[in-house]
């Protein structure tokens, strides 16, 4: 559950915060879980929901420009720009760089892009999955996914140009 | 083969699903184009630096603090409190409401019982007293019709028999 709400919340007390209300709902509404899926399953949609109501409450950042970078994010994106994007970037810093850098991306999307993005393009979930975990019609999941990769990818392209107009 | 491959411009091919998913055929085409075409150069770049941000941010894991576990079971006392709080208030208004109508119930008897009787004794009380007085009243509470009356009924009526009141030398008091 832990793990679960780390991938769509940036922050360690925002994922405490959402792992208390699940442990809360499936205390109080144990008595809803009918058997039919797993417990496993019946938890993530939970955790699903309340991770998707926390985003749409929270604020969302107008944009992302390179100068709202820190110095190792600038660095981080530099490397992907000496055509090295394809390498997996082995230290755990930089890791942890790229994965700041990406909650900030994130942060300038929807509850739902951040939502479908993550499950799809980063824990490689299928629309089936997704339509099982947030009970959304296929046909939103892909419409959803084709937006949100496009937003994505344009406020990434629109660092990278702001890099190379600082170089 | 992809619309977007077909009009020769790959944007659309990204953006349909995740990079990690295309073919290897349709990888090729991507490379390709991406080598003519600096547009698409830049969102292809763009497209794997998100897909590289996205995949470190789902590998970034998250564990409990040493309170979680305290924390939630407080937070689960304090609804179950909350819970409990609420059923002994609804039973509160609801028991409030049977008092009140068995209170109201005792006000309404007690009226019929004191004040009722109390009007209609004070009415006898009043006749009685008048009767010492007025040989009409006293005979018509008696029942007595005036035709019928003699003399020694009348005073009867008005002295109680003669047995009752009278001294030994038959004298009314």
């Amino acid at each position: 559950m832990f793990r679960f709400a780390g991938r769509y919340l940036k922050q360690r007390e925002l994922v405490e915060e959402a792992a208390q209300e699940v442990f809360l709902k499936a205390f109080t509404e144990l008595d809803k879980y009918e058997g039919r899926g797993s417990l496993e399953g019946w938890l993530t949609r939970i955790t699903t929901n309340t991770c998707l109501n926390m985003l749409r409450s929270s604020r969302r950042r107008p944009e992302l420009t390179v100068s709202d970078l820190t110095q190792d994010e600038n660095t981080w994106l530099e490397s992907k720009m000496l055509d090295t994007a394809n390498e997996r970037h082995q230290s755990n810093e930089r890791s942890l760089v790229a994965a700041d850098l990406a909650g900030r991306v994130l942060d300038t999307l929807s509850a739902d892009d951040r939502l479908v993005l993550t499950l799809i393009d980063g824990e490689e979930a299928t629309v089936n999955d997704v339509v099982e975990l947030t009970g959304w019609s296929q046909s939103k999941v892909k419409v959803q996914a084709f937006r949100a990769r496009r937003r994505m990818r344009q406020a990434v392209e629109k660092l990278l140009a702001g890099k190379d107009e600082t170089q | 083969m992809q619309e977007g491959v077909k009009s020769n411009h790959i944007i659309s091919l990204l953006e349909d699903r995740p990079l990690g998913r295309l073919s290897e055929s349709e990888l090729a085409t991507v490379k390709a184009h991406v080598a003519q075409c600096a547009g698409c150069l830049r969102a292809y770049r763009a497209s794997e630096v998100s897909t590289l941000l996205l995949k470190e941010h789902v590998a970034r894991e998250f564990e409990p603090s040493h309170f979680f576990a305290t924390r939630v079971l407080a937070r689960v006392r304090e609804q179950q409190a909350a819970k409990e709080g609420w059923a002994f208030a609804r039973l509160w208004r609801a028991t409030g409401a049977l008092v009140s109508s068995m209170a109201a119930s005792v006000a309404v008897l007690a009226v019929l019982t004191l004040v009722i009787p109390s009007e209609s004794g004070t009415q006898q009380a009043a006749g009685s007293v008048a009767g010492l007085y007025s040989v009409e009243e006293v005979l018509a509470q008696e029942s007595f019709q005036e035709s019928e009356l003699t003399d020694a009924q009348v005073f009867n009526a008005l002295y109680g028999s003669p047995g009752d009141s009278e001294d030994s030398d038959g004298i009314p008091r």
